[in-house]
Order: C-alpha cells, then structure tokens, then sequence
C-alpha cells in the first residue's frame, strides 16, 4: 500500500530523512514512531506530495507520488495533528469543501459520514463552536469521506483529552475492523502503538534504526531472577560467562545462546537459592528507550 | 469540477468577516466624502470652476459628478489596500491555518488550485469595484439631482458630459477599475504564495505600489512612465476624455493583462516549488 524507497530529504543543509526504505502491506496498522524531529512528519508529507523528496521514490496504492499525485491520492484519507478548519464555516460545509477536491460527492454520503463519526446535529454549527474532540471527529469524517482504502493519522491524539484519545483509539480500531483500511499511524503515544499496531518503524534523525512487526518489540533482552543474594548470584554468573548485564536488582541479560536452564543449574549447584527466573517481556516504552538510549551510546 | 472549486473558493472568501469589513470601510468613507462635499467649501469651488469655465454649475453638480469625486481617492487608497489585504490572505493565510495541508493531502494539483485562488480573487476584485462604483452612484443620488457629468483630473481631464453618456463611461471606467484591483490583488497573491505570512504578502504588495507611485512623481522618472504600474492604473480616467483615446487605454490595458499573468506564473512556479509543512 505504501512503499518508500531510499527516501531522502534535505531542508538546506539539513538532513530531514536519509536513506527510508519502507513498506506497509495492505491490511496493516502501521505504526511510525519517533521523536520530536525524527523525520515523521517530513516522510508522511513526502507520501502526500506536500514535501518533495531530494531522492528517492514514493509509491502510494501502486502509484508515483510525485509523477501522479492525482492517482496515489485518490484513496487517501489523511488526519494531522491539531486539525485545521474554516472555523468561520459550518462542519458540513467544511466537508463539502474538503471532499470536492477528491472527487465530488453526494449529500447523502456526506450525511452518511457524518452519522458514522458521531457529528450528527451539529453539522450546521460554525467549526468555531466545536470542542476538540469534535474537530477531532471532523477531521476523520473529511478524511472518510473519499472512501479511502489507506488513512495516514500524523499525530490524531494530539491535543485530546484522555477520554478523546481512548475514543480516537477504538474508532481506529472500528475503522481497521469494519473498513479494513490500511493505516499508518504516526503517535507519540507509546501505549497508544502498542495497542493498535501490528507492525512498527522507528526513526531517530531522519534514519530507521528500527522495522518489524510489535512481537519482536516485546522479545525482551532480560529475564527476572530472584534468588537469595542478588549481587553475588551476578558475580558468580558473570564469571561463568552466562550473562552480559544486571540492572534494578533483579534484571540479567543472558549471552547469546544460554538458556535460564543453564543459569539455575549453576545457581543451585553453587548453594544458591532460584525462587523465580523468566524471561521479562519488554513494554514499547522499554523497548524505544532502550533503542534510542543506545543511539545516543553509538554516536 | 472547476466550477464546484470555483465555488468552494467563494465561500471562503466572502465567508469571512474580514471580506466584509473592508466593503464596510468603503461605507464609511463613502458617506464621510458625501458630507464633506456638501457641508464645506468643496461643492462651491466646484461651481465656480465650472462657472468660470462657462458652465451651468446647477446642470453639473449631480450624482454622477459627486459619485466620480468619491471614487478617485477611494480607487487610488482604499481599494488598493483591501485587494492586497484579501489576495495576501489567498494562499499565505491557509498555509499559516493549515487549512492548506489539509486540501493539499487530497488528489488536487497545486495549479489547479491556485488558479481557482486566482480567479476568485478576479471575482472578488470585480465585487468590490462594483459595490463601490453602486454605492457611490446610490449614496450621491440621494443627495444630488440625476443631471449632467462634470469630471475634473488635474493635468489629465476636464470634461462635461450628459447623463446618459455619463453613466456610460461612468460603467466603462469601472470595467478598468476593476482590471486594477486585480493587478493588485495579483501582486499581493504572487507573494503570499511565497513562504511568508500573509501580512507580509500585503505589505510588499503595496510596497511595490508605494515605489512606482513615488518613482512616478520623480522628474527624472518621467520619460520611464510607461514601465511603471501607477501609470498605467490611470487608464480609468482616460475613459473620460475626448475623444477617447483608446490606443493609450489598450496599451494600458495590455501592460496590465501582462502583468497580471506574469504575477500569476511567478507565484504558482514558487508555490509548486514549495514544501508544505505544519
């Protein structure tokens, strides 16, 4: 659906997004995570034909961005963060306006949209009267209203209460159900990732320095140990070169082929008491800190 | 699809207080003349000039006259100003709302809607010409009688004519006037497709203005007058003289179509070069 290829961007000498090459599958929740500046929003405007690349290709629906925009967009919906409108205008003509620019559409589809977003009654309201949650409803009735089969969300939960994110959350989850559109969502909100994403991409300085599906994300690299006396359990381990790390008291990490078997066999042999030892699953948080931490490390 | 664009476009624009604000401050201006010409010496030393000429001053003081006077300093000032306030608005102000992005994400080319912009601001800079032009004829007609045209341009007209003919050229010149507003409001749209806030764009657009029309009143300038726009935005009073020079109005006119369609390409070959980022 979205197929990016050795994307660069620079903004004078400034390198926005170097080197992208990414693929999202029909079908997917897509995740595309990063700091402030990590390059989201210039690579998302690159998929939409607002920001030109420096190299590279972008290919949307099987179509050239920047060759046949008119192509690539036609079943593209798009939300940004802090969605703006004609605040001076009523929603629906707001949606009149927006959706004109795709193709022309019926009032009854736009009435349609209306209803399945939850705006119903409000629609003749100047935009101006409307509270976040309801410009955040609005921004995915425009986006809809094309019939997408792939909706791009930069940020949708920005600025939203907590009762808006956790609606904007389940509606991104109906829409993924019942419409089975593809979706790249760009958040800051790990937890918000985590729970809707199938797959995920990390940018940190315009580069990828992750890409797979969210199971990997959570193949944690440590594994809890309790055990009678902590510090001497690490010395003993380390000296038998079973592990790599501890940290918090009760954290090791294992070299690479050893098995917690191994570690409780040592353990015991040597007088120490194992009251508990498994693998840890790491949260999305733990897993994009510890990836930018040794980013920062790497430099 | 251009005319459901066209449209969208006019809904924006005459959708904002703002659009209304200026036709208001015409109003104003309008009536603040009327009464000015009539409560101080001004209509007097119009019917001794006429009088010293070997007019009737009764059969040229009129509505046409009085609603001629009103519109040269409103035409030269005013108009000027709110078509480089609305055409700096047409692109610079969606991009600063990020109403622009929004559109922009949507399988529209960037020409295409610039060219809509471009001509809704032609219909707009027609709307306010011929709001002034009406107004004025209306507000001077509820003071003054429906009678013959007197019109005085220092160093350029001095002309009386019939009513009938009158109103003719009085709807002619504004054909010109509004051929102006659109140069204008073109300068002002050029530079608002630039990445610059949209107060800048009016600002440069009647500083641009400002340059030709002092340059104009420079000596040294005069044997340039034909490159400098002012000049050319005059063609409206050549309407009224006699015989009526139509070859000096047609270049006139030429410069600015040309000019016009230069601010236009200028602007959209740097609107397409653009990135559009929140």
């Amino acid at each position: 659906m979205i197929q990016l290829k050795h994307l660069n961007k620079k903004f004078g000498q400034r390198l926005a997004v170097d080197d992208l090459t990414l693929q999202v599958p029909a079908g997917e929740i897509y995740g595309l995570l990063g700091h402030n500046g990590a390059g989201k929003s210039t690579a998302i405007g690159m998929m939409l034909g607002q920001v030109w690349p420096t190299s590279g290709d972008v290919n949307i629906c099987g179509h050239d961005v920047t060759a046949h925009r008119r192509l690539a967009l036609q079943k593209v919906g798009a939300i940004f963060e802090s969605p703006a409108f004609y605040d001076y205008l009523s929603g629906r003509r707001n949606l009149e306006i927006l959706s004109s620019y795709t193709a022309p559409t019926s009032k009854r589809r736009i009435q349609e949209v209306i209803e399945w977003v939850g705006l119903s009654g409000r629609e003749y309201s100047k935009v101006r009267t409307y509270s976040h949650g309801m410009r955040a409803r609005l921004a995915l009735a425009q986006a809809l209203l094309p019939q997408p089969e792939l909706l791009i969300l930069d940020e949708p939960s920005d600025g939203l209460d907590p009762e808006g994110i956790h609606e904007m959350r389940l509606t991104i989850q109906r829409l993924h159900r019942e419409l089975r559109l593809t979706i790249l969502l760009s958040s800051h909100f790990l937890v918000e990732v985590e729970q809707l994403c199938t797959r995920i991409a990390v940018l940190n300085r315009g580069r990828m320095v992750f890409e797979g599906t969210l199971a990997a994300t959570k193949q944690g690299a440590w594994t809890r140990l309790k055990t009678g006396d902590f510090a001497l359990a690490v010395k003993q381990l380390r000296e038998s070169q079973l592990i790599t790390q501890e940290r918090d008291g009760h954290l090791v990490a294992l070299c690479p082929g050893i098995g917690t078997d191994q570690v409780v066999r040592l353990l015991v042999e040597r007088g120490m008491p194992v009251y508990e030892i498994a693998p840890v699953e790491d949260t999305l948080e733990d897993f994009y800190l510890s990836l930018m931490n040794g980013q920062k490390q790497g430099e | 699809m251009f005319y459901r664009h066209l449209r969208n476009e006019l809904w924006k624009l005459f959708g904002k207080k703002r659009t209304y604000i200026g036709f208001g401050a015409f109003l104003l201006a309008q009536n603040g003349m009327l009464l000015t010409f009539h409560y101080t010496h001004w209509q007097t030393q119009m019917e001794t000039m006429l009088e010293g000429n070997g007019y009737l001053a009764q059969e040229y003081v009129s509505a046409l006259t009085v609603a001629l006077l009103m519109l040269i300093p409103q035409i030269l000032l005013l108009m000027p100003l709110y078509a480089a306030l609305v055409g700096g608005d047409l692109v610079a102000k969606e991009v600063e709302d990020g109403t622009l992005r929004m559109i922009l994400s949507r399988p529209i080319s960037r020409f295409r809607l610039l060219f809509v912009k471009w001509v809704a601001g032609g219909i707009f800079s027609a709307a306010l010409v011929l709001v002034l032009g009406v107004t004025a004829l209306g507000f001077a007609r509820m003071w003054f009688p429906w009678k013959g045209m007197f019109v005085f341009v220092p160093g350029q007209v001095f002309n009386v004519l019939g009513a009938g003919e009158g109103f003719k050229l009085y709807l002619c010149s504004h054909l010109f006037m509004t051929l102006n507003a659109s140069v204008v409001l073109g300068i002002a749209f050029m530079f608002s497709c630039f990445n610059m806030k949209p107060a800048a764009a009016t600002i440069l657009a009647l500083s641009l203005l400002f340059v030709n029309l002092v340059m104009e009143g420079i000596p040294f300038f005069e044997r340039y007058h034909e490159y400098l726009l002012t000049y050319h935005f005059r063609c409206w009073h050549n309407v009224y003289v006699q015989p009526i020079p139509w070859s000096q109005i047609g270049q006139s006119v030429s410069v600015l179509l040309a000019f016009n369609l230069t601010t236009f390409l200028i602007g959209t070959a740097a609107f397409q070069a653009r990135d559009i980022k929140s």
